[in-house]
């Protein structure tokens, strides 16, 4: 992992040990927690070791709507433009399924990513994709009954439930190098390591068409760069804060 | 108490027993002040669920809802209740249907069901058990429906899923087939719209003119001919619902039961309605139905032209909803009745409602409902009381409990 991913909050809930094992086996639940903190600790002092040999610059992109707000939330990709870069290495994530709502309800995951889709609730979801990126389904379950689905081709994945159509997830599979989300002020900061690169912006409610507003970005080592992604259209309304009890069933 | 007893029993077992079965019970008490006539439901000719007589505690609703998966794709729904009054069954059920789910193919998902269920009409009826999150009373075109409509039959759904390939809207088209309802429309020529919340069940009875009818069952097959309804709903995002139904039930109205003598009511109707949503807590619900039954007995033509409409508007602010509805509703007739009028009833009415959900268990609600009715048939049984004004004040207390209770 590349040191950006520390700033996608999505990818540190990735790694949810509530998802792994029922909640019946508390000191079970405890050791995998550990386990799972020393992974993550792993895999960040490696992915910060990796890069810190190449000169690097602190690239801060931050994203604006039409009407000039910061857009928190969205997701940038800093995909390299040399011939011999390789997108960054595959995880295995995970995407729970908690009050009928996907939870995280975006993760941003590498190419050969691996994502385990638990199920919290007390009622069975049935999972499916036909999105172009991956088609999948996950038969009617209750608990983790499924091997994790691996993401091969990079794209926009979006999740539902064949039950619960309030039920909406993204993945978000990059073959980029660096990536991450927006924060509150609609900003995302990564060291990246000089070279030219191609800056994406995607969020689940963009209206603009994400090759619009593509842009290149050549890094220098030593710059602080901050770049500015403003988006052309106003972004969709938010989805509606789910209903007390199930409701639409008629 | 048998039955509450059964039901609690029942879901009792099955919570111990079945993994795979997703199932609800839920016990909704009242406690309400009446100043209406005698019920129609109760062989009166009062429009609301409860008259006067009928003050104090009563059992609004108790209700058990299964919903088992049959493979993959297929699944079996059920819902029982019992009302707390004197049908022919305690117990009885309100739908039954089993359900094809085919996963969606390039943004286009299918459904079909085969069984006893709900046309999708309502904007209000969206919660479990066909109820509204937003008065314990639908509206009087939604308490019709509940009360004499019901699809027995096949109904095949298909919808463009717009908003899950970057679209802002939904679009889908329904269409039925179902017999077992030529009965429907005799309720609504007899005693008009009423205002309540209690569903016929599928093998219960009602009562249309009290004093001149036996109680008869609602959903019966007199003439074998089979109805149709199509209809087509669009949603933009999750703010915005439009829907429009055109109903047919196709029946022979020359034909009569030699059981019962009751008529083949032939029953067509438009519906429209769009139910309206904001980021703040506002919901807003227009609903219009208008139509005609028709029976032809001895060459004669009976016609009773029909129309409803309702503006609710609603506001949640956090478990608390607010809601107050506007309902207008007529009944007209195609020939003079005998008391000497062109209608069979027309009204208004206004409902105010409160209702509060502390967890997901429990439901808290108060509601008040001022209702006036001109009615021909109370004229005709009761001259001095053509004109009625009827209000109650209702609290209900619900607990909900199983696995589909999040």
């Amino acid at each position: 992992m590349r040191p950006s991913a520390r700033r996608n909050t999505g990818f540190i809930r990735e790694i949810d040990p509530r998802a792994a094992f029922p909640a019946g086996i508390p000191w079970l639940r405890r050791g995998y927690r550990l386990a799972t903190t020393l992974l993550v600790a792993a895999l960040l002092t490696a992915s910060v070791g990796a890069p810190a040999a190449v000169p690097s610059a602190s690239v801060t992109i931050t994203v604006h709507g039409a009407d000039g707000r910061p857009v928190p939330g969205a997701v940038i990709t800093v995909r390299s433009l040399a011939a011999d870069a390789r997108p960054s290495a595959p995880i295995k994530a995970v995407m729970d399924q908690i009050n009928r709502a996907f939870d995280p309800d975006l993760l941003i995951i590498p190419v050969g990513s691996s994502v385990d889709f638990p199920n919290s609730d007390t009622v069975s979801h049935q999972i499916y994709s036909f999105s172009a990126a991956k088609r999948f389904t996950l038969p009617l379950y209750r608990g983790n009954p499924n091997p994790p689905v691996r993401f091969d081709q990079a794209g926009i994945v979006t999740l539902g439930c064949n039950i619960h159509d309030e039920m909406v997830g993204y993945l978000v599979v990059t073959d980029a190098q660096y990536f991450g989300r927006t924060d509150a002020t609609g900003s995302w900061t990564a060291d990246i390591a000089r070279g030219k690169y191609r800056v994406s912006v995607w969020h689940p409610r963009m209206n603009d068409d994400a090759n619009d507003l593509e842009r290149e970005l050549t890094v220098s080592a030593g710059d602080r760069v901050t770049h500015e992604l403003r988006l052309t259209k106003p972004l969709r309304p938010a989805p509606l804060s789910p209903h007390p009890h199930s409701w639409d069933g008629y | 108490m048998k039955s509450l007893a059964a039901l609690l029993a029942a879901g009792v077992c099955l919570a111990s027993i079945a993994h795979a079965t997703d199932w609800e019970v839920d016990l909704d008490m009242r406690l309400l002040s009446s100043d209406g006539q005698r019920s129609y439901l109760d062989g009166g000719t009062g429009s609301l669920r409860y008259g006067q007589n009928q003050s104090g505690l009563q059992l609004g609703r108790l209700r058990l809802a299964l919903d088992q998966n049959i493979g993959e794709l297929w699944s079996v729904h059920l819902d029982a209740s019992d009302w707390g009054d004197h049908d022919k069954n305690p117990i009885d059920l309100t739908e039954a249907y089993l359900l094809f789910r085919p996963y969606p193919f390039d943004g286009l998902r299918a459904r079909v069901k085969a069984g006893a269920f709900y046309a999708p009409i309502s904007l209000e009826n969206r919660g479990p058990g066909w109820e509204s999150p937003y008065t314990l009373t639908p509206s009087a075109l939604n308490t019709w429906i509940g009360e004499e409509l019901r699809t027995i039959g096949l109904e095949g759904q298909i919808d463009w899923l717009g908003t899950r390939t970057g679209h802002l809207f939904d679009v889908g088209l329904t269409g039925a087939v179902y017999g077992w309802n030529e009965p429907a429309g005799v309720a609504l020529a007899s005693q008009g719209f009423m205002l309540d919340d209690r569903q016929t069940t599928l093998f219960g009875r009602v009562n249309p003119t009290p004093g001149l009818d036996d109680p008869h069952e609602v959903f019966h097959e007199i003439d074998g001919r089979k109805g149709v309804y199509a209809g087509i709903e669009a949603r933009f995002l999750d703010r915005l619902v439009v829907r429009a139904l055109r109903y047919d039930n196709r029946s022979d109205p020359t034909q009569q039961d030699r059981a019962t003598h009751t008529f083949a009511w032939l029953t067509t109707f438009n519906s429209a309605g769009a139910r309206l949503e904001s980021a703040n807590g506002w919901t807003g619900i227009a609903q219009w139905l208008q139509g005609e039954t028709t029976i032809s007995p001895h060459h004669l033509r009976f016609g009773y032209p029909f129309d409803a409409k309702f503006l609710l508007i609603s506001k949640q602010i956090g478990r608390h909803t607010f809601s107050a509805r506007y309902d207008r509703f007529e009944v007209l007739t195609n020939f003079v009745t005998a008391t000497g009028d062109n209608y069979a009833q027309y009204g208004h009415a206004w409902t105010i409602a409160y209702l509060f959900e502390p967890n997901t268990h429990w439901r808290f609600a108060l509601e008040w409902l001022d209702v006036s009715t001109e009615s021909a048939l109370r004229e005709a049984i009761l001259p001095s009381a053509e004109v009625s004004r009827e209000r109650k004040i209702e609290a209900s207390f619900r607990y909900a409990l199983g696995s589909e209770v999040r």
